[in-house]
C-alpha cells in the first residue's frame, strides 16, 4: 500500500515537473521558431498607359529575403531600376531619366504581413516603396499564394502612380502618360 | 522687493553659465574640415554621409559627398570622430583634431563588404528584418551616379527638341512636294511646251533651303544627344535610325540634283540626266523621313496587320 502511494507520488511530481518545464520553456521554444525566405525568380512590370501607347516594362533581375518571426513576416525585394525593359532602348532611357534612375538607382520594396498568412491563398500585405527618391505606403495589398513544391509564388499589383512619387509625367505628342503605373509583382520564394 | 530677492540668483545663473561655456561663447573658433571619399578604383563616391561628432560634447555635424566626392564640414576647434556612410560599403570612422582655423585634410576609402555578407543566399544579418546589403547587389549597381543623371537630363532635352523640330520640318518638306510639278519645266518627247514661272521656282527653291536648314538642325539634335554607354539599341528606334541611312543622303542629293535641274532649265535644256532623278530621290526622301516618325510615333498596342 506504502509503495503504491509512493509510486502515485512519484509520478504526480513528475508530471507537474514535466508540466512546469513545458510551460517554462514554451515561450522561447516558439520564439526560436523564425523562417527565413529567398527570392529565386522573379517578374516585376510597370504598365505605363497613353492614348497612343501600352506599354509593359519588365525586369526579371530583383533579388529578395523574408524573415518570419514572432507572428510576423517582413520581406524585402530590391531591383535595379535600369533593368526594366520595355522592348524599346530609347524608351527605357527616357524613364530612366524621368525617375531619376541614375540619382537613386533601386526600387527597393518591403512588405510585412502576418505569419499566419504565410498558409493562406491570399496574403494581405503594408508595403513601404522606396523609388525615385521618394517612399510610398500601401496598406493591405493583395497577393495571391500558391504552393508550388517547397516553393511558394506571390502575385499581386501594387496599386502605385506617378504622383506617389513625385513623377513628372512623361508626355508624348503633347498627352503625359495616366497617373497610374500599376507594379505586377510575380515572385517565387523559397525557404531557406 | 520681488526683483531684489531675485537678482542674486540672475546673478548667480549668468555667471554660471559664463563659467560652464566660456569656449562656446567667444572663445572657439571655426575651421573648414575638408576632405573626399572615394571607392577601392579611385572613383569618386557622390551621396557619401559623413557626420563629424565631437568627443566631448555637443551635437553632431552632417553633410554628404557632392558629385566629385568631396565634403566639406564648419567645424569649431576640437576633436572629432567623422564618419563616412555609403551605401554598398563599409562605413569608416577617422579621429581627426580641429584646432582654431585650421584642420587637416581627410581622404576616405571605402570599400565593398564582404562578399560572404552580400551573396543573395546567404543568411540575412539581421533575425529582425533583411537588410539591402544582404541581397547581394554590387555597389556599383546601388550607387547614385550624379553624372550618368546629367547626361540623361541633357539627352533627353536635346531628343524633345529634336522630335518638335523633326515635325515641323514635315510641313516645309511635304509643300515641297506639292510645289515640285509646279517648278518643272512641261515637256513632251524633247520639246519644251511650257517653263515654270520664276516664281514657282523660287517658292519651291525657297522652301526646299527651309526644309534642309530644318532637317540639319533636327539632325544635329540627335547626333549630338549624349550618348548612354552600355545600352544596346532595341525596339522601334531601330527603324528610326535605319531610316536615317535613307533620309539622310536623299537630303544632301536632293538639293544637288535640284540645283542641277535648275540649271538646266534656266540653260532652255529640259531636264536630264542624273538631275532629273530630283524628284525621285525628293519622293524617296519624303517617304523614308515620315516613316521614320511614324516609327516611333505608331501606337504598339494596335497592331494593323491583325484584326480586332
Amino acid at each position: 500500500m506504502k509503495r503504491r502511494l509512493g509510486e502515485e507520488m512519484t509520478r504526480r511530481v513528475f508530471s507537474v515537473m514535466l508540466l512546469s518545464a513545458v510551460v517554462w520553456f514554451a515561450p522561447s521554444l516558439f520564439a526560436q521558431d523564425s523562417s527565413q525566405w529567398i527570392l529565386d525568380q522573379s517578374t516585376l512590370s510597370y504598365h505605363m498607359s497613353h492614348p497612343m501607347h501600352e506599354v509593359d516594362g519588365v525586369s526579371h533581375a530583383a533579388k529578395g529575403k523574408g524573415i518570419c518571426q514572432s507572428g510576423s513576416c517582413n520581406f524585402l525585394i530590391a531591383v535595379p531600376v535600369k533593368t526594366f525593359d520595355s522592348g524599346d532602348s530609347n524608351r527605357d532611357l527616357h524613364m530612366m531619366e524621368v525617375v531619376r534612375g541614375a540619382d537613386f538607382p533601386m526600387v527597393v520594396v518591403r512588405a510585412q504581413f502576418p505569419e499566419s498568412e504565410l498558409n493562406q491563398p491570399w496574403i494581405h500585405a503594408n508595403l513601404q516603396v522606396q523609388f525615385a527618391g521618394q517612399t510610398a505606403q500601401y496598406a493591405n495589398v493583395p497577393f495571391q499564394r500558391t504552393q508550388q513544391g517547397n516553393q511558394v509564388r506571390i502575385q499581386g499589383t501594387v496599386p502605385s502612380t506617378c504622383s506617389d512619387f513625385k513623377i513628372t509625367r512623361p508626355s508624348f505628342l503633347t498627352v503625359p502618360i495616366k497617373n497610374e503605373i500599376p507594379v505586377h509583382v510575380d515572385a517565387t520564394w523559397r525557404k531557406q | 522687493m520681488d526683483v531684489d530677492r531675485k537678482r542674486p540668483w540672475l546673478w548667480l545663473c549668468c555667471i554660471a553659465f559664463l563659467l560652464a561655456f566660456p569656449r562656446a561663447g567667444f572663445g572657439q573658433e571655426a575651421a573648414v574640415l575638408a576632405g573626399s571619399v572615394r571607392n577601392d578604383s579611385a572613383g569618386p563616391v557622390a551621396g557619401a554621409q559623413i557626420t563629424a561628432k565631437s568627443v566631448t560634447s555637443g551635437p553632431s555635424v552632417q553633410t554628404v559627398t557632392d558629385a566629385s566626392g568631396s565634403f566639406s564640414l564648419r567645424l569649431a576647434a576640437g576633436t572629432y570622430d567623422v564618419n563616412v556612410a555609403a551605401t554598398g560599403f563599409d562605413s569608416q570612422t577617422k579621429k581627426v583634431s580641429v584646432t582654431a582655423n585650421k584642420a587637416p585634410a581627410l581622404q576616405f576609402t571605402l570599400t565593398a563588404p564582404p562578399q560572404s555578407r552580400g551573396l543573395p543566399n546567404a543568411p540575412s544579418t539581421s533575425l529582425q528584418e533583411p537588410s539591402l546589403q544582404d541581397l547581394g547587389f554590387s555597389p556599383q549597381q546601388m550607387q547614385s551616379n550624379p553624372q550618368l543623371q546629367a547626361r540623361l537630363n541633357r539627352r533627353t532635352e536635346m531628343l524633345k527638341i529634336h522630335q518638335k523640330l523633326g515635325v515641323i520640318t514635315l510641313f516645309p518638306m511635304a509643300a515641297d512636294l506639292v510645289t515640285g510639278p509646279m517648278a518643272k519645266a512641261k515637256g513632251r518627247n524633247g520639246q519644251l511646251i511650257s517653263e515654270p514661272t520664276q516664281a514657282n521656282l523660287d517658292l519651291h527653291a525657297a522652301l526646299g533651303s527651309t526644309t534642309a536648314a530644318l532637317y540639319v538642325s533636327t539632325a544635329s539634335f540627335a547626333i549630338f544627344a549624349p550618348k548612354i554607354s552600355g545600352v544596346k539599341r532595341r525596339g522601334a528606334i531601330r527603324v528610326h535610325e535605319a531610316l536615317a541611312f535613307v533620309h539622310g543622303p536623299g537630303m544632301i542629293l536632293t538639293p544637288i540634283l535640284g540645283s542641277m535641274a535648275f540649271s538646266q532649265e534656266q540653260a532652255g535644256e529640259k531636264v536630264h540626266g542624273i538631275a532629273a532623278a530630283h524628284g525621285f530621290v525628293a519622293y524617296t526622301t519624303v517617304i523614308a523621313y515620315t516613316a521614320s516618325i511614324i516609327a516611333v510615333s505608331w501606337p504598339i498596342h494596335l497592331k494593323f496587320w491583325k484584326k480586332k
